[in-house]
């Protein structure tokens, strides 16, 4: 999405890392535990973004995929003692090749269709490994092991460093996309978005493209699940329902879709504001659904929509203000 | 397995039951999106409330006949509130602006229904209409049931009538087809729109009373049916009345069938059906607009 | 009042007895429950039996205190793990009460176990988490998920019931309790006609299952469903008439004292076997429940006591200890007590709960259901199944 304040998006986004490190910096133990989660839904959310905000394909799959993930990880790595590098790397050619498939299925509808097939695979794919006893089943899959960088004097067994770590994944992420979208792959995407019949028209493979965006953001949300996984070191199906799927897609609407950043501010607000207020009360869902009717009530993009907004509001003030004394 | 038609004539009635209810919470749904364009996934939080409120109408008057007729009406009314106070604001934001509002409805609804009536289950377990027994083909069955296939079919006749030979109707159905033109011709078609909103809110509000007694009002129950509610809608095809019954005959036995012969893929069935039914049909099966 | 002149006394004759000063520690607790979405239910009803619990036993801590700090867990493994860190590492309780599901307490359970710090299981009823995933640290004061059935299984044979049909909802804790009737069941001659699991997601319509399992034509039916489920299903049974051809049987859950007024006289009729039913006829219930409903109007439930003896579990493990922290967690094992639910105590091959299981009729009389103790089977007991401690 064109941005009305030129600058504003990489300044916005250089100051959310900055927050982000700061916190980490003074995190105490739970500090860690709400950047780690910070971190893994930012990167599920930018995946989205991908998809929904650039692409314009709004997905319910992505908790499928994140799960897939999950899952290819921690079987590679505990069950087949895969290397932990090498697993992160089966996880995200797996969820990679899976989204590719569903991506292939999808991309032949569009608009609440394309929202409710993708929706509907996911939940198969949640049945599948809530019945799978190879994976544990409804009970979970124990014992995951994390990845080991003793070798490198860094322990990631320390909350400290592997928040770090997952901070960094974050940023990296974030990077690769930002390098993707401008890149002529990028462009025709959202090309496509905007106006896929005239690029239909010239001769694009419209459905290509669609299914090869959505094995990129399959590939990024099987990363995120093998983070996940190291984190928690157990896994159970419910990283597959449905509603961790919208969940992602709650937080990206809320951040500013199309963005990049717009998912990484909407993954901190959310986790912060949801613990902030479960601090206070039980019915903090109950506040935190006001929040979400507020932000799209505000009538912009997101927070990173509504951000610009006040930005510009108070520039120009401030130059109307400067012509009003330069005149008077 | 029993190969005697009574045990398959019971299943098709349970299929019927399952599609009726679902029928009168899609077919709101599908007009709603088809008409307004607009994603209301708190659809089944309104079926949810219309469930605590019938509760507490009965509870409090005896009568749930009572609770059948008036719990409906005070959803409308909250549906009224909803309208303006939102549906009507948003109806141009795009989708995405309104997955957004309707998912923070649903945080909302789900913590006020635990605010005011709490975390048990609630259930009326006296007065209920048709609580008696019919005898069909040797084999009983709950007369409760064909109260609610009655009631989806009488719904269903009513809404035919109301959209195929009143003005009204003749004025949604144009606003469903092409809402431009429609203005252009004069119609009132801002006045549909609200019409339209609060007859499926009053639609999910009635499902939500009558499926009560039944199943019981529990805080979870709006989320359950959203799933299977938003599949009828998407498999019948957008905007059509005959879309939602064919798609609610459909999935309601799917899912009764399923669970009978394939209990193992039970869960899925009704999934891989919507799969199979989009690659087919990507608009769904019956929708208004091609 | 917590602080009456006998509990002085006895705190008094207590610090004596132990021998040496009574060092007065702070103990904290860490109350990890859902307290939020659609699983507060349990949440709630685990809380406040705690809260009584401590409210009627906290005077026998002496100078020691227990301070609580509340966490909710969504009822989802990830969040459920983040708070049981916080809680541990950041608040430093000394252990951590409550857990509702059993996916949740899979997450936890590596952590509990590394960082040394006991879980007391409020609910969470997997089989595992006392067999081969049990632990030191991982000591359950509700029930397994086995213990119920098992004694149903022999009193259905014993009432000369031949030929059942079993239906549960399709996840882990279904298999597991119609596994645990089996193995009762068949050794006593029984047959199963048919097992059919149902879709634990689905939209709560039995109907199409109960009319397959009366054409299979058992002697009788047995099943385990809870919560919304249970409500429903057992309505739609009574709807269907068939109880009056086949009766049902369940584990306890079916007709839980939590929610058995809302099935009214879809209960009557049938009989299960759960580790608690509010008409035990002891001076212990009787005080728990006057205790329960004064302060919450309705009948304390099988989770609120769970968090009752919780409560009173961990007041004893303080005492037994003397204030010494260090044997605090070797004392919670060994703990055993009369409560409202007879006699408690853990097995120390499983820490798990060894408990009376009650096997009761529902009764609709007066508009109300009243649930009539048939049977009671002591010192109900699981065997090891893997475990090693």
């Amino acid at each position: 999405m064109p941005s009305r304040l030129p600058g504003f998006q990489p300044l916005l986004t250089l100051l959310t890392f900055l927050g982000l490190f700061l916190y980490w910096l003074t995190a105490d133990f739970f500090g860690y535990e709400i950047l780690a989660e910070i971190a893994v839904f930012a990167i599920l959310a930018m995946g989205l973004d991908l998809l929904a905000g650039y692409a314009g394909l709004v997905s319910l799959a992505q908790g499928a995929l994140y799960g897939v993930g999950a899952y290819a990880f921690a079987y590679a790595a505990a069950t087949l003692a895969v290397p932990a590098p090498w697993a992160i790397l089966l996880a995200i050619a797996v969820s990679g090749l899976v989204a590719l498939v569903v991506g292939a299925i999808a991309s032949g509808v569009t608009g609440i269709f394309f929202i409710m097939i993708t929706l509907a695979i996911g939940e198969m794919g949640y049945e599948f490994f809530f019945k799978t006893p190879l994976f544990g089943g409804d009970d979970g899959f124990f014992g995951i092991p994390r990845l080991d960088l003793s070798a490198f004097g860094i322990d990631l067994m320390d909350p400290a460093s592997f928040t770090l770590l997952l901070l960094l994944c974050v940023l990296l992420v974030f990077l690769a996309l930002r390098w993707l979208v401008a890149s002529p792959y990028g462009v025709t995407l959202i090309g496509l978005h905007e106006n896929s019949h005239r690029l239909r028209a010239l001769g694009l493979p419209v459905r290509l493209y669609k299914t090869t965006a959505f094995a990129v953001a399959g590939m990024i949300s099987g990363f995120a699940g093998a983070l996940l996984a190291q984190h928690t070191s157990f896994i159970s199906p419910e990283l597959l329902h449905w509603t961790t799927s919208g969940e992602i897609l709650v937080i990206l609407i809320l951040g500013g879709l199309g963005t990049l950043v717009g998912p990484l501010i909407g993954a901190t607000v959310v986790i912060l504001l949801k613990h902030q207020l479960s601090a206070y009360t039980d019915y903090w869902s109950f506040w935190l659904g006001l929040f979400l009717i507020a932000v799209v009530l505000s009538g912009r993009n997101g927070i990173v929509g509504a951000l610009e907004e006040l930005c510009l509001l108070a520039l120009r003030r401030g130059k109307l203000r400067r012509q009003g004394d330069a005149a008077g | 397995m029993v190969g005697d038609a009574g045990f398959w004539f019971i299943q098709i009635l349970n299929s019927l039951q399952m599609s009726m209810l679902l029928f009168l919470l899609s077919v709101g749904l599908s007009v709603i999106f088809g008409l307004l364009n607009f994603v209301n996934l708190a659809h089944g939080s309104l079926y949810a409330l219309g469930a605590f409120i019938g509760y507490s109408i009965a509870q409090a008057s005896g009568s749930v006949w009572l609770a059948f007729a008036t719990a409906p009406l005070a959803v409308m009314a909250i549906g009224a509130v909803l309208y303006y106070a939102l549906i009507d604001r948003l109806r141009n934001a795009g989708p995405m602006n309104q997955v957004l509002v309707t998912f923070g409805l649903i945080f909302v609804f789900l913590d006020g229904v635990r605010f005011l009536w709490g975390v048990d289950p609630l259930g009326v377990t006296q007065g209920v209409p048709f609580s008696g027994r019919v005898e069909i083909f040797g084999q009983i069955y709950p007369a409760y049931r064909l109260f609610i296939i009655a009631l989806g079919a009488l719904v269903y006749l009513l809404l035919h009538l109301l959209l195929e030979h009143t003005r009204i109707g003749a004025e949604v159905r144009a606003g469903v087809d092409n809402a431009e033109v429609a203005r252009c011709l004069g119609i009132n078609v801002e006045r549909s729109f609200l019409l339209v909103f609060l007859l499926g809110c009053a639609l999910a509000g009635l499902a939500g009373a009558v499926a009560m007694p039944t199943f019981s009002a529990t805080l979870g129950m709006g989320v359950s049916i959203l799933v299977p509610t938003l599949v009828v809608v998407v498999v019948g095809g957008l905007g059509s009345l005959k879309g939602a019954l064919i798609g609610s005959l459909l999935i309601g036995s799917t899912l009764t069938f399923g669970q009978v012969l394939v209990p193992d893929f039970a869960g899925i069935i009704m999934y891989a059906l919507l799969v199979i039914v989009l690659l087919l049909r990507p608009a769904g099966l019956f929708p208004v607009r091609s | 009042m917590l602080f009456s002149k006998k509990t002085y006394a006895a705190a008094a004759l207590a610090a004596v007895l132990a021998g040496g000063p009574a060092a007065a520690e702070e103990y904290k607790i860490g109350l990890l429950l859902p307290f939020s979405g659609v699983y507060a239910g349990l949440g709630a009803h685990i809380e406040n039996g705690f809260n009584l619990g401590l409210e009627h036993y906290g005077g026998e801590l002496g100078d020691n205190t227990v301070t609580l700090v509340r966490e909710d867990t969504e009822a989802k493994p990830a969040v459920g793990l983040a708070k049981a860190r916080k809680l541990v590492l950041q608040d430093r309780v000394d252990a951590i009460v409550g857990i509702v599901s059993s996916a949740v307490l899979g997450a936890v359970r590596d952590f509990a176990e590394g960082s040394k710090v006991p879980v007391i299981v409020a609910n969470a009823g997997n089989n595992d988490m006392t067999g081969e995933r049990c632990s030191p640290y991982i000591i359950r004061v509700s029930f397994s998920n086995a213990q119920m059935n098992r004694p149903m299984g022999d009193f259905m044979a014993d009432q000369g019931i031949k030929k059942v049909y079993l239906m549960a909802p399709d996840y882990a804790a279904g298999h597991q309790m119609m596994e645990a009737f089996k193995e009762t069941f068949l050794a006593k001659g029984g047959e199963i006609v048919g097992e059919t699991y149902t879709p634990l997601h689905g939209t709560k319509d039995y109907g199409p299952f109960i009319s397959a399992a009366k054409a299979a034509n058992p002697d009788a039916i047995y099943v385990f469903y809870a919560g919304g489920a249970a409500i429903a299903f057992v309505k739609q049974y009574h709807d269907f008439g068939v109880k009056d051809e086949v009766p049902l049987y369940g584990a306890g859950f079916l007709t839980s004292p939590a929610y058995v007024q809302v099935q009214g006289e879809a209960a009557d009729g049938i009989t299960v076997g759960l580790h608690y039913v509010p008409s035990i006829d002891t001076p212990e219930n009787k005080t728990f429940q006057d205790a329960y409903q004064a302060a919450h109007g309705k009948t304390g439930s099988e989770f609120a006591v769970a968090g009752y003896d919780a409560a009173r579990l961990v007041v004893e493990a303080i005492k037994a200890s003397g204030g010494d922290k260090e044997k605090f967690d070797q004392e919670l094992a060994k703990v055993s007590f009369n409560g409202p639910r007879g006699p408690l105590r853990l097995d120390p091959a499983t820490n798990n709960v060894v408990q009376n299981i009650y096997i009761f009729e529902n009764r609709f009389q007066d508009g109300k259901v009243e649930q009539v103790v048939l049977d009671t089977i002591p010192d109900v007991q699981d065997a090891p199944n893997g475990c090693s401690l």
